[in-house]
């Protein structure tokens, strides 16, 4: 296993992280901007700055082929930004909500994307053409709060959410025009706008921070404040899941989760470094840490002078001054997503976090 | 009648999107047991003690972490209260650690291990409960005036404070087992006890 390359970018959180496709690029919300880095060597180096939010930035998605990058903020705003000849022009986009936007990602077809919002909305979003502008639709009727993440079934149409309201809800956002009718699943046969193709809840009842689809969409994870992953496999339409596994951990709760394969799920969160879980439709269990740290504190232990020792055992009572975690990441990490991917199989992914870095592991 | 201050109406209760009108029962999972009377909690508490008194602690706390109320009224969750109490009371503490992982092991270990958890906080919480963990005192009412006096720290003299430091020792021994992950169970999880 190669060793995990580390990006310290600055002593800010980092709200959300993405790639451009090529990994040249790396898009970071910083407060109420969003930061561009270019790779130079093995080093990233800023290069451009997405001004024109007024609140903390909370979500940045590059869309993989088209290059654009979507923004949304706690400015109720979103913006499409469009690299042109003179640099990045942003576009409006009206969301129509009265709270802040929490969250925001591409669908993989590009055509479309949702934001999340403490309005008790997703916004799906479209371009049309007539008008020139961005529409919004609102995904509305059994949300009963905020919105804190969204992911994209493959086929384009079908939304997870999770939300402070504890439940993680699988929604169609079809839209006539844009999307091509999706292959019947075992979500649902007919997907019209705003179908509700299921709506879980697991025991323990915490805010649902990250949600994921496998590979093939045809499980769905979930992972919230109660410091357990659910994982869902649907079985039919209208028809109570086939199998719905709750894996209580001991650890802190976890803010991100993808899958690798569909047997595997990587996640991390407020114990600083990434775990996995496997498992399958009959049970599935947490398998440890991914981080290898047997190299003491990865090499961040400092010669202590004498003189500095003295001082510490008289001020602190102590010998040594361990500030520093033992994990390369040194607070809580905030995203986890795919860097790369061959057929759902996931050889490399990045994390980014409150202190400031973001990480590239390989697995 | 005429006279209504308009400016003391809680204007959030009257709006149906409004955060304070939250269903509170749509976080209880559909799994939720039927609900308890105090008379059944009683009837559990004898059969507690008679495990109790053979010797088998273990079984004694497991049988009281499977029963719990956890849809059950105030009364029979202050019943079951005084119970789970008795029982960690009445195992010594060389014995702490085994029984833990008995207890929380096995199929359905982890729940028992966050029922013993949330009842573990609901005792440090309670108000001092005097002589015995039998008679369990009301829970003390907030005054009329909207402010409740500061009640003195239950880690005193006499019974409460033991009971305390009872408390205290086992949480230690189970966020050993249990992890921190059962701590923040406790506090997300809606299915009180």
């Amino acid at each position: 296993m190669a060793s995990p390359e580390v990006h310290h970018l600055f002593h800010n959180p980092i709200a959300d992280h993405s790639f451009s496709p090529e990994k040249a690029t790396l898009a970071v919300a910083r407060d109420s901007n969003v930061e561009l880095y270019q790779k130079t060597g093995s080093k990233f180096s800023l290069t451009d700055e997405l001004k024109g939010h007024e609140k903390t930035v909370t979500g940045v998605d590059i869309a993989p082929n088209s290059g654009r990058i979507v923004t949304c903020s706690q400015d109720r705003n979103a913006y499409v930004w469009e690299r042109t000849a003179t640099g990045w022009k942003p576009t409006l986009v009206l969301l129509r909500i009265n709270r802040a936007a929490t969250f925001v990602r591409w669908s993989p077809s590009e055509q479309k994307f949702a934001v999340g919002s403490g309005a008790r909305v997703i916004a799906v979003c479209y371009f049309e053409e007539e008008n020139d502008w961005w529409i919004s639709k609102h995904l509305k009727k059994p949300i009963r709060s905020t919105i804190t993440t969204l992911a994209w079934h493959p086929n384009s149409v079908l939304l997870a959410a999770g939300s402070t309201d504890s439940h993680a809800r699988v929604l169609s956002s079809y839209i006539k025009g844009v999307d091509t009718r999706p292959e019947p699943s075992a979500w649902g046969e007919r997907l019209p706008f705003n179908t509700i193709c299921g709506e879980f809840l697991n025991d323990s009842a915490g805010w649902i921070q990250g949600v994921s689809f496998s590979p093939s969409g045809n499980a769905l994870a979930f992972t919230g404040h109660d410091s357990s992953v659910t994982v869902v496999y649907p079985s039919a339409p209208d028809q109570p899941p086939l199998a719905m596994l709750n894996i209580t951990t001991r650890l802190l709760p976890f803010n991100s989760l993808i899958w690798n394969g569909e047997n595997e799920i990587i996640a991390a969160g407020h114990d600083c470094e990434p775990y996995r879980l496997r498992g399958d439709e009959s049970g599935w269990q947490l398998t440890g840490t991914i981080e290898n740290k047997t190299g003491s504190g990865a090499g961040t232990i400092r010669e202590e002078s004498a003189l500095n020792m003295f001082r510490q055992m008289d001020l602190k009572g102590q010998t040594q001054a361990d500030t520093q975690l033992k994990t390369i990441h040194q607070n809580t990490i905030n995203t986890v997503r795919v860097y790369e991917e061959t057929n759902g199989v996931v050889r490399q992914f990045s994390t980014s976090g409150v202190d400031g870095r973001v990480v590239v592991w390989t697995l | 009648m005429s006279q209504i201050n308009y400016r003391t109406i809680n204007i959030d209760v009257l709006d149906p999107e409004s955060s304070v009108n939250f269903p509170m029962e749509s976080l209880l999972p559909a799994t939720l047991p039927a609900p308890g009377t105090s008379s059944d909690a009683a009837g559990v508490a004898s059969e507690v003690r008679q495990l109790l008194r053979s010797g088998d602690a273990e079984g004694a706390l497991r049988h009281a972490l499977d029963t719990a109320p956890l849809a059950g009224d105030d009364r029979a969750k202050e019943v079951h209260l005084a119970t789970v109490i008795e029982v960690l009371q009445g195992i010594r503490q060389g014995e702490m650690l085994r029984v833990l992982e008995g207890v929380c092991g096995g199929s359905g270990g982890s729940e028992r291990a966050d029922c013993l958890m949330k009842y573990l906080y609901k005792g440090m919480a309670a108000p001092a409960q005097g002589n015995g963990a039998q008679s369990p005192r009301r829970g003390i009412s907030p005054q009329s005036t909207g402010f409740s006096q500061i009640q003195p720290r239950n880690v005193g003299e006499g019974g409460s404070g033991q009971q305390m430091s009872v408390l205290l020792n086992w949480h230690e021994k189970l966020v050993e087992v249990a992890g921190t992950g059962s701590i923040v169970r406790v506090m997300t999880d809606r299915r009180t006890v």
